[in-house]
This record gives structure tokens, sequence and C-alpha cells, in this order.
């Protein structure tokens, strides 16, 4: 995990830009190698232990700040300018350490795979309440 | 890992459509966040269409598409994606509309050759879709029952005139697309 490596020794970050290439801060990883398989919709939040990740590493306190309230996967990846696929292996190593929590979509119930009538009907109400 | 889906849900619908037809001004529209763009990998392992033996090699390729978000209410937050409009990434959507709430064409009547792919993907996996024309010059011109019959649309499928500049129109497109969902959900079970 993160926290243990080249962010404490006290470089100093760009602004907008990156000193070691993500891919070397998740180790080469683009797939997360365990858990539920993530959707690029699912949602991440923080934990309470959320708010000791200042000694993380750029993206993954990044990722965890941004997390402060709902935000999925995708969001994460275009706001650190990152590939999807990286920001599945940040967040899933930020889920195993317990400074996020994942909250997955609803399991298809319908025979088209859909969401379910109920998830529809509420999602009809709020948009026309918008 | 711990996982918990009972609180926030997030749900997602695609916008789709041939190049040039709107599907960022239609994301922008109705994202309550200005339209953010990512790079998505993704597997081209159903590239023989039903036959995954035709492909032995699955290989990963990377596309960018933007996106928004609406955040319905406390739980429920819905993702909108412009998804590529080159046919030739029809094949890599399938893991985008998996447990999608369905898609919305966007058709430009002067071009309509250009949505035939993805009414054709639409149909094939049985997601609902609404065709959304968007008033370009000269498509106040016809009606849905020619639209409707030049498309080959099934008799169920909503075809809506719109502006994907106006959020109102842009609003009434999706929730079109939502109640079709909706009414199919009755008819498949």
């Amino acid at each position: 995990m993160a926290g243990d490596t080249a962010s404490a020794a006290g470089w100093v970050e760009p602004r907008g830009g990156r000193v070691v290439p993500v891919y070397a801060v998740t180790g080469g990883r683009t797939r997360a190698n365990d858990g539920p398989d993530m959707p690029v919709e699912a949602l991440v939040t923080a934990t309470e232990a959320g708010s000791f990740a200042a000694d993380l590493q750029l993206e993954y306190r990044a990722t965890v700040e941004l997390a402060a309230s709902p935000v999925s996967i995708v969001e994460i990846g275009a706001s650190l300018g990152v590939p999807v696929g990286v920001a599945r292996v940040l967040v899933s190593d930020l889920v195993n350490a317990k400074y996020l929590v994942v909250h997955l979509p609803p399991l298809p119930t319908t025979a088209g795979g859909g969401p379910a009538p109920e998830i529809l009907e509420r999602l009809l109400e709020g948009l026309r309440a918008r | 890992m711990h996982a918990d889906s009972t609180d926030l849900i997030p749900l997602k619908v695609l916008i789709a459509g041939g190049f040039g037809v709107g599907k960022t001004t239609l994301v922008r529209s109705l994202s309550e966040i200005p339209p953010l763009l990512t790079e998505q990998e993704m597997t081209t392992a159903s590239v023989g269409v039903d036959d995954p033996g035709l492909v032995p090699d699955k290989t990963t390729t990377t596309v960018a598409m933007d996106f928004g978000r609406i955040t319905v209410d406390g739980s429920l937050i819905l993702y909108l994606f412009g998804t590529p409009g080159q046919a030739r990434f029809w094949f890599m959507w399938d893991e985008l509309a998996r447990g999608s709430v369905g898609a919305v064409v966007l058709v430009d009547l002067r071009r309509v050759d250009d949505c035939f792919p993805a009414i054709d993907y639409f149909e094939n996996r049985r997601l609902p879709f609404v065709v959304a024309v968007n008033r370009f010059p000269g498509s106040d011109e016809y009606d849905s029952e020619a639209v409707c019959e030049a498309l080959a649309l099934p008799d169920d499928c909503p075809v809506v005139w719109m502006d994907a500049r106006d959020i109102g129109s842009s609003q009434e497109t999706l929730i079109r697309l939502v109640e079709h969902a909706l009414s199919r959900t009755a008819v498949t079970t």
C-alpha cells in the first residue's frame, strides 16, 4: 500500500503535473486483482479512516479527497487525468485498506438486465422534480 | 473487499449516435457538472459478435468518451455516457451497456445512416432506447411515422423531436427514455 515511499521524502508536487507515472504508483497494474468487478459508475465514499489519508501518495490521497462526497470511478479517472482502469486499481487498493467504501449498482432484476422498476420509478420522480 | 450497495445507487444512460450529431451537447445540457473526458480501456473480446472463440486473445483498446452526472436525489446518481460514434467502437460497448437504464439515440435526419449501428446494437441486446431527432435545419419536414419507417424501428420505440442545446428539451428526452424503460419492465416480466 501507499504511505511508505517517495511521498514522505518531501518532493514538491508540481501543479497540474505528476512526478512519477501513475502506472508506477499502481505497480503497473491496470486491473484490480481482487474484489468485485467495479463498473465505471460504481460510487465510492471515504470512511472515517479517510481523514488519516494525508500520508498517502499523491494519487491515493487525491482519490480519498474526491470521495469526501459520493464520486464514481469514472469521475476519479477524469479528475486525476488517468484511464478508468488505473482509477479502478487506486480505488480497489483504498477499499482494501479501508479508506473507501464502494457502492455498487443494483443487481439487474429485469429480463433486459436493467434496474428494477422501483428504482426506475424513483429516477423518473427525481428527474421530473428537477 | 467491503462493498455496500444499500444506500447509494449509481445508474447510467448511454447517449449514442453518429459523429457530430450532438452527443456532447446533450450531455452538457443535462449534466450538473461540465462534461468530463475519460479514457476507457475496453476489451475487444466480443469482437466476433456472439462467438468469443473467433477471437482467442483478448486485446485492450483505449477510447476517449465524455460523460456527465445528475444527482437525482439523496441516494440516486445518474451518469450519462456519450459513447464513441464510430462503428468500429461498437463492440466495446458491452461493458458500458450492462446494467444501464437504456440509451438515447440521437439522429440527424440529414444523415440517418449514421444512427443505424446504434439502433441495431440496442435492439439486438434488448436495451430500451428512444430515438431523439435533433432539430437541425429541415428536420421538421418529416413526421415520426416517416422516421419510424426509415429507421425500421420497433413499434413501441418512442421518437422525440428535440433540441440538444435546450435544457428542457433534453430533460424531456431523458424522461421519455426512463418512462419507456419502465414500461418495458412491465412487459418483459
